[in-house]
Parts: structure tokens; sequence; C-alpha cells
């Protein structure tokens, strides 16, 4: 007998690991172990007053604090009568849709990517999509933003209250919300195209169910009064425990779930297969583009799922920041009189169905009890890995199965995924600017010559472009023709030679040629048409493009070339029209 | 990589991993941080970890399992300097609220029944200074950014840390709130370490304490601050010990003996 484990999972969960045990040609067991002790928050609780107990529930996690919140506030103020205003619940939701913006961005991107792309973590990966690992960053602090802004902290933040908020944001933050979230969009698209367009192995696949939040009024979205199943099934939020029915094994502190005997699964996929039909806007259309039958039985396809989720909440801020704007008035914490009751709150956490239900007495809690989605899908991701390894296992596969299983666990999201590898993110441009240069003549490269004259070292992309004519070359464009123009299409299929100063923070006259990803978005540059034309770019068009830039010595209006800079100029029109 | 660096390990017990999400979550300063020094272990940032000598463990959360005191205790062996850092493990965590064994004993019961475990014995929740002695202690559930980056930086240029001892109210006081206990809204302000810049009554949200206990000197008039305002003693213990963890016990003694 043999044992494949997988013992402190990295980059899920810091205490957590899978172990499978072999005996001739049968996976005998699976299972997923959950190392971290047990802190018993549910009977914590007992004994304090509602107010304490929003504060310490969201303790159980730090990743999915908000959801906790949420959960808590949602159960609180059905067992204590409250009913909160309109700009409370829009204003809860957007804290909500910064959650899963940081969470499903750092999980498609630091956590599952790695494996697809065939490196151990992102950190290496970023030798090879630094593009995505920098924005993919930048997205992941603008869901951090949100909340901080919303909760007051970014983890464990105390401003949402029973009844309301301490205090609202003002208007600009609002509105700062809104924009940052309309200036992702094209790297939205990106990360929807790249993630529903992955290969995802066929080993395992097997039906099961997912349960979700009815958002009601046939909607998508991340909380509901009920739940939904797959089979169209509704339960209502007072009977949950019909669905979760929890129980526990000896070898986790974590509690298990299944419903009528059978395991089911929770988290983007599970929302994404039973609501996706509602998706609305441009989120639709990307479902009706990659949905298939595959995504019901496949748990490899959360990840597609997660940046399809990304999609929405992308689409959803501005609205509801818009929603928000509509309600000047800031409604005052609702009070509550009510000492005795007891009430459900039930809201979707990135990683799947969330409930709290509470029972207070007297101004007490005297009854809690939490249901996380982990403890919901540990059950399907025993199965699921299980499936796997028998699968491969018969095809003679045995070295596949731990990488495999690994994969599938991951694909869960399970508890605490995290693990961001973007240390060392930043690299130094290679100087071997003319060995770059050399590979990309034969593709037949377009040049493209952008700068300003009249402000010092900026002209000197023009001067490369006009040298570049002069010398009788084709295909060389200045930036004004390319915006006249406005069509890149006639440049398909050809390398992309943008000719510009960097600030490379190098001394001046410093040549390199850096592939576009590495600057995209980023401001190096020191004007701004640079995003205006690569924003039409397609995402093949910019996997192929570069900066040819030099280090400028200034961009001083009204200035003149450096010497630094005319050198390198000439050194390049050298190289390039020999 | 010069042979000078430090050697830190990042270690998560039980907790909600908040401590080590909130450094993950210094995204800017992480690549200096990683460069500043040699980060040997990080379970939550890296996969290539590796278990030898340390200069400095970061250690989060609390001792809950049989598993996890042996781990701290080879944690100690190793390191030179053991960081406690956030409230689980500086001094407990709210899991360590339940002060008496047979308490625990009856809640471990209640929700897991009389199921025998079978990967690591559970063990009563403590602050890692329980098992092993601490050097210092970052508290705050989760920990601070300013905070952790700037213990980090003294560290890593071998001063030692330099943290507040006085309460939220100080800080409050900098940030020109209104007092909430003027609006007769109980703050703990008074009774709580600061150092996380008194975001909650910045947001016009009492302090819940989760920084802590202070320990200076001017507690018990802040105390009685507290009591004139008409909140009960029980309350007041009642809600210090969310964040207090075992600390509470020697928190109440010692008010009882600066009151004699
Ligand atoms: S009691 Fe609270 S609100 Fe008042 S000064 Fe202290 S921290 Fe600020
Ligand atoms: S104000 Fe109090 S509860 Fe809020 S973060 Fe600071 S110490 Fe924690």
């Amino acid at each position: 007998m043999k044992t494949i484990s997988i013992d402190h999972l990295p980059r899920v969960e810091g205490n957590g690991g899978v172990f499978a045990t072999i005996d001739g040609h049968v996976i005998t067991e699976v299972k997923l172990v959950i190392n971290e002790g047990p802190r018993l928050i549910e009977r914590l609780t007992v004994g304090k007053t509602p107010e304490e107990d929003v504060s310490i529930a969201p303790r159980i996690c730090a990743i999915c604090s908000v959801s906790h919140k949420n959960a808590a506030l949602r159960a609180m103020e059905n067992a204590l009568g409250v009913k909160v205003q309109p700009k409370i619940t829009l204003l809860r939701e957007l804290a909500h849709m910064g959650e899963f913006i940081e969470s499903h961005s750092l999980h498609v991107y630091y956590l599952a990517l790695p494996d697809y792309v065939g490196f151990p973590n992102a950190i290496a990966m970023a030798s090879k999509f630094p593009f995505e690992v920098k924005i993919a960053l930048e997205m992941k602090q603008f869901g951090n933003a949100i909340m901080k802004n919303l909760n007051g902290r970014m983890i464990h933040g105390e401003n949402m209250v029973i009844g309301g908020f301490g205090s609202f944001p003002t208007r600009e933050d609002l509105v700062w919300i809104k924009n940052r979230a309309i200036q992702f969009m094209p790297f939205v698209f990106r990360t929807v195209e790249l993630f529903c367009g992955l290969d995802y192995p066929t080993v395992p696949e097997s039906d099961t169910l997912y349960a979700c939040c009815e958002p009601g009024n046939g909607q998508y979205g991340f909380w509901g009064e009920e739940i939904i199943l797959s089979t169209g099934e509704k339960v209502a939020r007072d009977d949950y425990k019909s669905l979760t029915n929890e129980f526990l094994v000896s070898h986790s502190y974590c509690k298990r779930s299944h419903y009528k005997g059978n395991p089911y699964s929770v988290g983007a996929l599970a929302r994404v297969n039973v609501l996706g039909e509602r998706l609305q806007g441009e989120s639709a259309k990307m479902y009706k583009k990659y949905f298939s039958p595959r995504w019901k039985k496949n748990p490899l396809f959360h990840n597609a799922a997660q940046a399809l989720e990304i999609l929405y909440c992308f689409e959803k801020v501005p609205e509801l920041v818009d929603e928000i704007l509509a309600i000047p008035e800031n409604p005052p914490v609702v009070p509550y009189t009510t000492k005795t009751g007891k009430g459900t709150g039930l809201v979707e956490a990135p990683r799947g169905l969330l409930i709290h239900h509470y029972e207070v007495k007297d101004g007490l809690v005297s009854d809690v009890d939490i249901i996380t989605p982990t403890a919901q899908n540990a059950e399907d991701i025993e199965r699921y890995c299980y499936l796997a390894a028998q699968k491969l296992l018969d095809e003679g596969k045995e070295d596949a199965i731990r990488d495999r299983m690994d994969l599938v666990v991951r694909a869960f999201d399970p508890c605490i995924s995290c693990s961001v590898h973007m240390a060392e993110v930043k690299r130094a441009p290679s100087d071997d600017w003319k060995k770059k240069l050399a590979e990309l003549q034969p593709a037949g490269p377009a040049f493209i010559g952008i700068g300003k004259e009249g402000r010092s070292d900026d002209r000197a992309g023009l001067d490369l472009a006009a040298g570049m004519k002069e010398a009788g070359m084709e295909n060389v464009y200045l930036e004004t023709e390319i915006e006249e123009d406005h069509s890149l299409e006639g440049l398909a299929g050809r390398p992309l030679i943008f000719l510009d100063i960097v600030n490379m923070g190098e001394p001046a006259g410093k040549i390199a040629m850096l592939p576009l990803q590495h600057v995209f978005w980023n401001a190096v540059l020191s004007h701004r048409l640079l995003p205006a034309v690569s924003n039409r770019l397609t995402y093949d068009q910019i996997k192929n493009a570069y900066i040819l830039g030099i280090q400028p010595e200034s961009i001083e209006e009204g200035g003149r070339l450096s010497n630094s800079v005319r050198a390198a100029v000439e050194k390049i029109l050298e190289e390039i029209t020999n | 990589m010069p042979k000078d660096k430090l050697k830190i390990g990042i270690y998560e017990l039980t907790g909600c991993a908040g401590d080590a999400l909130l450094i993950v979550d210094c995204e800017e300063e992480l690549v200096n941080i990683f460069t500043a020094a040699s980060i040997e272990a990080f379970l939550m940032a890296k996969s290539d970890n590796r278990h030898g000598e340390l200069d400095v463990a970061l250690v989060e959360g609390s001792v809950s399992t049989e598993k996890e005191k042996e781990e701290l205790l080879d944690i100690r062996k190793r390191a030179r300097v053991v960081v406690a850092i956030g409230g689980c493990a500086c001094v407990g965590g709210p899991q360590a609220a339940f002060l008496d064994k047979k308490e625990w004993e009856k809640n471990l019961k209640k929700v897991y029944g009389n199921i025998e475990f079978s990967h690591s014995r559970p063990l009563q929740s403590k602050p890692i200074d329980a098992y092993i002695k601490v050097d210092c202690y970052l508290p705050g559930c989760p920990i601070g950014k300013a905070q952790f980056l700037s213990t980090f930086a003294r560290m890593v240029n071998g001063n030692p840390p330099e943290l507040f001892r006085f309460p939220v109210c100080v800080e409050c006081k900098w940030h020109e709130n209104d007092c909430l206990l003027n609006k007769d809204i109980l703050c703990l302000g008074p009774l709580t370490l600061a150092g996380c810049g008194s975001v909650c009554p910045n947001f016009n949200v009492p302090c819940f304490g989760c920084w802590g206990p202070t320990e200076e000197a001017n507690r018990t008039s802040e105390y009685y601050l507290l009591r004139e305002k008409g909140f009960d003693t029980e309350v007041i213990k009642n809600r210090m010990a969310n964040y207090s963890g075992t600390r509470i016990t020697e928190f109440f003694e010692q008010f009882r003996k600066e009151k004699r």
C-alpha cells in the first residue's frame, strides 16, 4: 500500500493537505485534511451582544471577511427585525464586489494560472506573463481599496454595522471607484478570454449538484433569501439545514455537508451553472460564447467561472455607484428594540454559499451556526480527487496523480487560497535590443514613431521614424498617421515596434527593446498616446508588440534633443537601415 | 545573495490568516521586503520553503493542536528572535477567550461531539508565549501595515522594534475625532493598545479592542472614565474579553492591585 500525499498544499492553504492511498490498482482512500486547529468561533460569541458578534464572527477568515460581515449583518438584522434603507444595501453590495474582485483576481492569476502555463509559481510566471502578473496585482489592489473605503480596513473593517454604516464614502471616493473600474475593462475582457479559453483537462469529469443563493427577480447576484439548486429545487432561508446536513469526519476540524446523501458543490462554478442564463450585458455575451456542457461536470472550470464573475463585478461596480449617487441622503443607523429572535443570513462568498444563523435572547446571542463554503465543498473535493486519481491510475499515469489532485483542489479555491508570488515581479529591461530586433526582422515588423516636437528628447521617436522613411523603409508610420487612419488592421500579423522614449531609470541614451506588456498601462511613457493606441490592439497584437525605447535626458518643454539621445537615435538608424 | 541578509520565516498557526494576508497585501513594499531579507519560509506566498536556521521568525495564530505546539517548539529552536504577530499569537485571539479548561472542553464537545480526531489532538487555544519565549509582540487583529513595516524595517537594520504603549484614544485625539463616549457609545479606546491609527473611531464606530489591552500606566483612570460614563464593570470586562485572550485575567488583576 502506498500513500500519495500533498501535505502543506503550497499555494492553496497553509494548513491543508490531500492524501490518496493506492493499493494495487485501486485508490482506496482520498482525504482532504484541514490541519487548522478548532477555534470554536460559533461558541465564542454565545453570551455576547449582537454588535460584538458581528465584530468577532468575520474573524473566521481574513480573506472572506466582508462576506462574513455581510452574512452576519443579514442574519442579525433578520433576527432583530431591522430593515435597512436601499442605499445601505447598495453600499454593502459594493463592498462585496470589492472582495470578489480581490479574491478572484488573486486566485485565477496567482494560484491557478501558473499550473496551466507550466510554471511553479507566479514569480516564475512573470518572466513570460509580466503584463498579466502586474495588472492582476493592480486589480487585486483595487478590490482592497473598495473594501477599505467602505468598511474601514481591507481586513476586518468595522464600518458596516447592524442597521447601517458608521460613516459614508464621499462622492469623490465613489466616482473614483467607478472610473477605476471602467479603466480595467480591457484587461477584464482579456481575463475572460484567457481563462475561458484555457485547455482544461478532461479528467476528472462527473456530474454533481450545484447550490447557490437565489438572488430573486431573475437576477445574477451574491445574496438572497433562498437557496437554489441546479435541479431547480429551492430551499428557504430558514430551512438551510435541509441542504447542508452538517456532519463530521475524524480527519478534519472542518465540518462536511451532504444533500440527500450526496455531495454538492458551491462557488463560482455553481453560480454560473445555476444562474448563468441570467447574466446581462457583456457578461451574457461572454457566457454565451464560452459556456459548454463540460462546465456542469468538470470542477476545473471553476477558474473560467471566476473570470466570468470578474467581468460581472466590473460591470456591476459602475452601476452600483450610479445607483448610490442617485440617493443623496445618508440614512442614519437604524436602531432596534427587539431583544429576542432568530435569523439566518445567506450570502455568496467568493468560494460559495455562506450561511450565518443566530438566535438572540434578552439582548444576548444564545445560539450560533455558521456554514462555510469549504465545509460544503470538502466532500466534492475528495470525490473529484478520487475520480481523477483512479482514472489516471487506470491509464497507467500514476506519476500524474499528484499534480492533478493539486489542480482539482486548487480549482475549488478552498479557504485560504493565498499565495501571491509577487516578489521579484520587476525585471530589468534587457540591453540586447539588437538581437531582438534581428529576430523580428523576418516577420516584417511595422514601426510607429511616437513623440512630440519641441519637447527636448520627446521628439526622438519621430526622428527615428523620419530617418527610416528617408532610408526608404516600408511600414513606417508616425503616430499622427495611425491616429488619423484609425485602422490598425492593415498591420495585422506584423510585429509592432513603437519607437519612443521610455523612462527606465537608466542613464540617458540607453536603448532597450521592451515587450509592450512590460510597460503597457504603466505611466513610464512620456505622454498618453500609447495607451490610446494599444487599447485598440487585440491581445494577439499586444503579445507581439514592442517598444524600442531610449532613456531620455529631459522632456522639458521648448528644449532640444540632447546629445546622448541623438547618439542613440543614430545608433538605431545605423543598425536598422543596414 | 549577500550572506549578511537576515533570514526570516513567516509561519501560520490557528487563526484567520489575516496577518499573513496583510503582509501579502503590502504589495508595493513586498518586493523590497523580499529583497531586504531572505524570506526562508512563507507558506501563503511561496512554495519553495526551507526549514533551517532563522534570524527572525514571525509567528501568526494561536497554538490549538498538538502538532502546532511541536511546530512552534521547532521554530523556537531554529530562530534567534521570535516575533508574535497578531492578536492570536500575542494573546491567544478570540479563540482563547474560554478561560477555563472545563468550559473549553464543554464547547469543543458541543461543536464536535465525541469524535476522536485522527490527525492531531486539539488543545485549548493559547498565545504562543504559553509554550515558548517571545522576543517581540506585534499586536492587532489583523496587524497594521504601518506598524508591521516599521517594525520590519527596524529589525532588518538591527534595531529593536518601537511599539506604542499608550491607548487608542491618543491616536484618536491626533485625528481630532469627536469622542464617542460623549455620545454615550461604549468605546474601548481608553483600554486598548494604540497602533491601528484609531481606524474605527475615525469611521465613527466604537473601538472593539482588537489591538488587545494597553499596559500604559493611566489605564486605571481611563477605566474609571468608562465607569463614570455609566458602563458597568461586567459589560466592560465582557467586551474587553473578546480580543484580550488569556491576558484579560492579568489585566483585571492588575486593576484590582492598582485600585488598592
Ligand atoms: S473613547 Fe473612543 S472615541 Fe473617545 S477618544 Fe477614545 S478612542 Fe476616541
Ligand atoms: S479602533 Fe479598536 S477595534 Fe478598531 S482597529 Fe483599532 S483597536 Fe481594533
